[in-house]
């Protein structure tokens, strides 16, 4: 093989792996969620936790990280990997765990019972909170949320639900900074709950 | 009706255990089987049989590694699944691909391609056969290789065979069916085996294993096939990519040691 061989060779080679070398972002230091430019404040809503007790989220997520995610258990995907990946964040990082709550709302009131959806949500961790109510009051809290109200797709009983797909962060200070659709990473996460513990 | 798949390639929807057909690989593992047969049977000189079960078990292996599920799965699900398929191309099916290839077929196919002469010259060079081996290893598991080719068919069947001639060239100072380069050592062949597949594949295997975070974005954001979380499955792949090579390495580098042993043995 002669040298111009050797060299087109050895320039396909680098030409490949600086393709293949394209990966996650490295943290920078800010946050890698979608941010709001002007945020919003945590939204005033009550509903009721699988235990039966009424949840106040502004309240009851007071002074710490509040990951808000309306979906439902019979989600084939999104749902399920949104709640999985935080998961894994927290059970890698215990000490993000005590200043981050994470509350999962049914909307899908019809399926959701109290008993499916703790089961459901204390798969992913123990620490995750899941909120059922009745379509006045789900409806309620995803506007004051500034989601798009659920809508059932489909005939029963396997339908599918259109819903918000992303996780809205509120920070200890109260506000909406970011919020994070589906296909955000582990790193991800990592990155910006640090940064958003410190906003309070 | 849905899209026509002929490849295995990522899929966006939850993991079932029902049976998806792939006619492009069935036709990839069907026909050089076939094609063996007729040369085979055209070929007016007396076969060995054990060339030919080297030969259909090195298909069955690629059919294995390439079809429903392992394929699916490594296409889209588990990083250790597309781990497993790796092996199974490199140190399973191109082997023995090799090793059931006799001479003639081997330099007929080679000829038409125009590629005997470098395949001679590169069973010849442990170093380029380390290099090229190993390139295309960091290549294809490279994050964002994995994210561009795996979604696509093309892609992914490209991925899989750079991986059969990552197979090819890692043997070919080993078990070329073009035959050995005239004055080799066998203490040389051993070190080459051994350095080719046990330090250069520690880099990706260990930052796989310790990685804090899934790599593959990919395999992390698909839906759970197991119990296992994203960043387990990852850590299972490393270890396979690690530790998977050694029963087949080890064992091959005895059978040469015992061998050359046993000449030497002879010669005195």
């Amino acid at each position: 093989m002669n040298v111009v061989r050797y060299r087109v060779f050895a320039l396909a080679l680098i030409s490949v792996l600086a393709v293949a070398a394209c990966g996650a972002p490295i943290p920078t230091g800010k946050l890698q969620g979608v941010v709001i430019e002007n945020p919003t404040e945590k939204p005033e809503f009550t509903l009721t936790d699988t235990e039966g007790n009424p949840y106040d989220f502004a309240a009851e997520t007071e002074g710490k990280v509040a990951l808000l995610y309306f979906g439902y258990t019979y989600c084939p995907d999104i749902c399920p990997t949104h709640m999985a990946q935080i998961a894994e964040v927290l059970e890698q990082y215990p000490q993000l765990e005590r200043n981050v709550q994470v509350v999962f709302v049914s909307v899908d009131p019809d399926r959701d019972s109290p008993e499916r959806l703790h089961e459901y949500i204390k798969a992913f961790h123990p620490s995750f909170v899941g909120l059922v109510g009745t379509p006045e009051e789900l409806e309620a809290a995803q506007k004051a949320a500034n989601v798009p109200v659920a809508t059932i797709e489909g005939e029963p009983p396997d339908y599918a639900i259109n819903h918000a797909a992303w996780v809205i962060a509120y920070a200890p200070d109260g506000l909406n900074h970011s919020i994070y659709p589906f296909g955000t990473r582990q790193s991800q996460w990592n990155n910006d709950l640090r940064i958003l513990a410190d906003m309070g | 009706m849905g899209d026509f798949t002929f490849w295995c390639v990522a899929l966006d929807k939850p993991w079932s255990w029902q049976w998806i057909a792939y006619p492009g690989i069935w036709l990839a593992s069907i026909t050089p089987m076939v094609l063996y047969a007729i040369a085979v049977r055209r070929h007016p000189g007396p076969i060995d049989s054990r060339k030919a079960r080297f030969f259909y078990a090195g298909m069955i292996v690629f059919w294995i590694a390439t079809d429903w599920p392992l394929g699916t799965l490594g296409a889209g699900y588990m990083a250790s699944a597309h781990m497993i398929q790796f092996l199974l191309y490199t140190v399973g099916a191109a082997p023995l691909l090799m090793l059931g290839t006799p001479e003639w077929m081997a330099r007929g196919f080679l000829d038409r391609l125009r590629l005997t002469r470098v395949t001679e010259w590169l069973g010849g060079n442990y170093l380029m056969c380390a290099l090229l081996y190993n390139g295309i290893l960091m290549a294809t598991h490279a994050p964002g290789t994995v994210e561009i080719f795996r979604r696509s068919q093309i892609g992914s069947a490209f991925m899989d065979f750079a991986w059969v001639i990552a197979g090819f060239i890692l043997w070919l100072p080993i078990i070329s069916p073009l035959g050995r380069r005239p004055g080799s050592a066998p203490w040389g062949r051993m070190v080459y085996l051994f350095m080719a597949t046990a330090v250069v594949a520690v880099i990706p295997a260990s930052f796989l294993t310790f990685s804090t975070t899934p790599v593959y974005a990919l395999y992390e954001l698909a839906p759970r096939v197991t119990a296992l979380t994203a960043r387990e499955d990852q850590q299972i792949a490393g270890i396979i990519m690690k530790l998977a090579t050694v029963p087949v390495v080890w064992t091959t580098i005895a059978v040469m040691w015992f061998r050359w042993a046993k000449q030497e043995g002879a010669m005195t």
